[in-house]
């Protein structure tokens, strides 16, 4: 689907802000080879809710979410300038502190890409590949969460016979799901989803909807998508993205 | 109607060459085959030693192969096993850490050292025993190491450049994953990057392996002998297939001796495709290894 202009944009249902704030931007600001992507964003994400970003193509929606997971350093001709503070643990942090390390904060704060991108190795590997890295290698240990990732994402009874099979060889809603459980599997507090739906059918689309709704209490859910019905049924908070600067039709702009 | 014509005589002229190939490399087989065919045998390699004697050390073979032989393979392993760890490990810093001039600079640099004539890579080999030989102990002489090193030297940028290739081909975002998951960058080298290159890295490698298996310049200069039996250590002079090759071609008696050099092309193409099928089995086992298990 095509980005969509402000007008196209149905009004949604405000949800009042109980619960407490997640993640906090100020001034924020991103360049990428010395051109101003993002433009002083100061915003407030809630936590234990699925909030969405909306809007254009090219506005900057995906550069927000990588910059929630410092994920734009692997990027060469980046920088951002601003605050940006998660709450993790219990405990508020400077994202861009280079006292944490930015592999322990996307540990914490996990993401799902747009394009499903199941890594070149088994089924049972994509799950237990986050575990490797943490230095789990009990092998009960990794089987038991490999198993609970995937029943989680309501996978499991299609890929128990064939863990070691290719995960790209599973069917694109599968993928997608696959690499969900891959990122639940290190327990993250928040969740970043760019376009988490977009290349798949209406069914597993709605598959994952159900999920996403399900994983709400557990953790943090941020998403973009440009589905503005996919957003009425699922998001309790709405930003857009228009050129750079975040417009908050609803509420949570400071 | 013009763009349909070209098209299909590119498409011919792909065909053609494609069939070329194939043709050179029958009519090349077919060739040897007819010339040193006849020569093939037990004799061949172990001359009048029984084979189980020779291949067990406890007779010198001196009118066959088997030195040779013998000392092909241990010239290409040790050489390979110098090559390969610098190589990759110069691969993935070119893929991976370099940037800017630094990687211009490099790249300017391994592309000279893969245009250097092997003639002129021996030389160098030479040069280097001259060197120790004045200057630490006068027993350093040209010998199975020297040669070892000056092939490593030769066949380092192929390395060097299909490392480098493989890595950055990846896919952005098979290279964003792991990141994105935790993963350091040396995490993301070892456990997700070098093992999707396997393919590309070991096709590096079995080019490299030919190239030291076929190449004489470097030898002649370095140590390489017509006659010294198996080698006594890797300080020591040998004898090499591609050796025997150039020097049986170029001084022959008779018949006979000829068909004998030709005989040791084949068993020089023999053990290329031998060390071609344990490199593509290597591939296969460590990808398996690697990623699905």
């Amino acid at each position: 689907m095509d980005a969509e202009t402000a007008d196209d944009i149905a009004p949604l249902q405000v949800t009042p802000m109980q619960s407490s704030i997640k993640i906090r931007t100020q001034a924020l600001c991103f360049y990428y080879h010395h051109k101003q992507v993002l433009h002083d964003i100061s915003v407030q994400l809630p936590a234990n809710k699925i909030t969405a970003i909306t809007g254009p193509s090219g506005s900057g929606k995906s550069t927000f979410l990588m910059i929630l997971n410092r994920l734009w350093e692997e990027i060469a001709g980046c920088s951002i300038s601003g605050n940006v503070t998660v709450e993790l643990e219990g405990h508020l942090q400077d994202i861009n502190d280079k006292a944490l390390p930015a592999r322990v904060l996307r540990r914490k704060v996990g993401m799902v890409f747009q394009q499903p991108n199941p890594l070149p190795m088994s089924i049972f590997k994509n799950i237990a590949f986050p575990l490797y890295l943490t230095h789990i290698t009990n092998k009960k240990h990794v089987k038991d969460a490999v198993e609970g990732a995937l029943r989680q994402v309501h996978i499991w009874d299609e890929v128990k016979d064939r863990l070691n099979d290719d995960g790209r060889l599973l069917s694109g809603g599968q993928q997608q799901r696959l690499c969900l459980a891959r990122a639940l599997v290190l327990s993250p507090e928040v969740l970043l989803l760019d376009e988490p739906t977009s290349s798949l059918d209406p069914e597993a689309s709605a598959a994952i909807e159900e999920l996403l709704l399900s994983l709400k209490s557990q953790c943090t859910l941020i998403m973009v998508s440009h589905y503005q019905d996919q957003i009425q049924r699922i998001a309790d908070l709405r930003f857009e993205v228009r050129d750079g600067r975040f417009l908050c039709p609803d509420a949570g702009c400071n | 109607m013009i763009r349909r014509l070209i098209e299909d005589a590119l498409t011919v002229l792909s065909w053609a060459a494609g069939l070329l190939l194939t043709l050179a490399l029958l009519t090349l087989a077919g060739y040897l085959l007819k010339k040193g065919g006849s020569t093939l045998g037990v004799d061949l390699i172990f001359g009048d030693t029984a084979p189980l004697d020779a291949l067990m050390l406890r007779r010198q073979v001196f009118d066959g192969l088997f030195p040779a032989m013998i000392g092909t393979l241990l010239l290409i392993t040790g050489s390979m096993l110098i090559a390969i760890p610098v190589g990759i490990a110069a691969g993935i810093y070119m893929a991976e850490y370099c940037s800017g001039r630094v990687k211009g600079f490099f790249s300017l640099l391994f592309d000279i050292l893969a245009g250097v004539p092997s003639i002129v890579v021996g030389l160098a080999g030479l040069s280097l025993t001259i060197f120790l030989h004045r200057h630490f102990s006068a027993q350093i002489s040209t010998s199975l190491l020297i040669s070892c090193l000056s092939l490593a030297l030769l066949v380092l940028p192929y390395l060097i450049r299909t490392t480098q290739t493989a890595l950055e081909s990846i896919d952005p975002l098979i290279r964003r994953t792991a990141p994105a998951l935790g993963a350091s960058r040396l995490q993301n080298i070892i456990r997700v990057l070098l093992p999707n290159s396997i393919s590309e890295i070991v096709g590096g490698i079995i080019l490299a392996t030919g190239r030291c298996a076929e190449d004489t310049a470097v030898i002649m200069l370095t140590g390489a002998v017509a006659s010294a039996g198996l080698p006594r250590s890797i300080f020591g002079q040998y004898e090499a297939l591609p050796f025997y090759i150039y020097y049986i071609s170029s001084q022959y008696t008779g018949p006979d001796e000829l068909a004998r050099g030709f005989g040791a092309a084949i068993l020089l193409i023999l053990i290329c495709a031998g060390l071609l099928l344990i490199a593509l089995w290597m591939q296969k086992r460590l990808t398996t290894l690697l990623l699905y298990r």
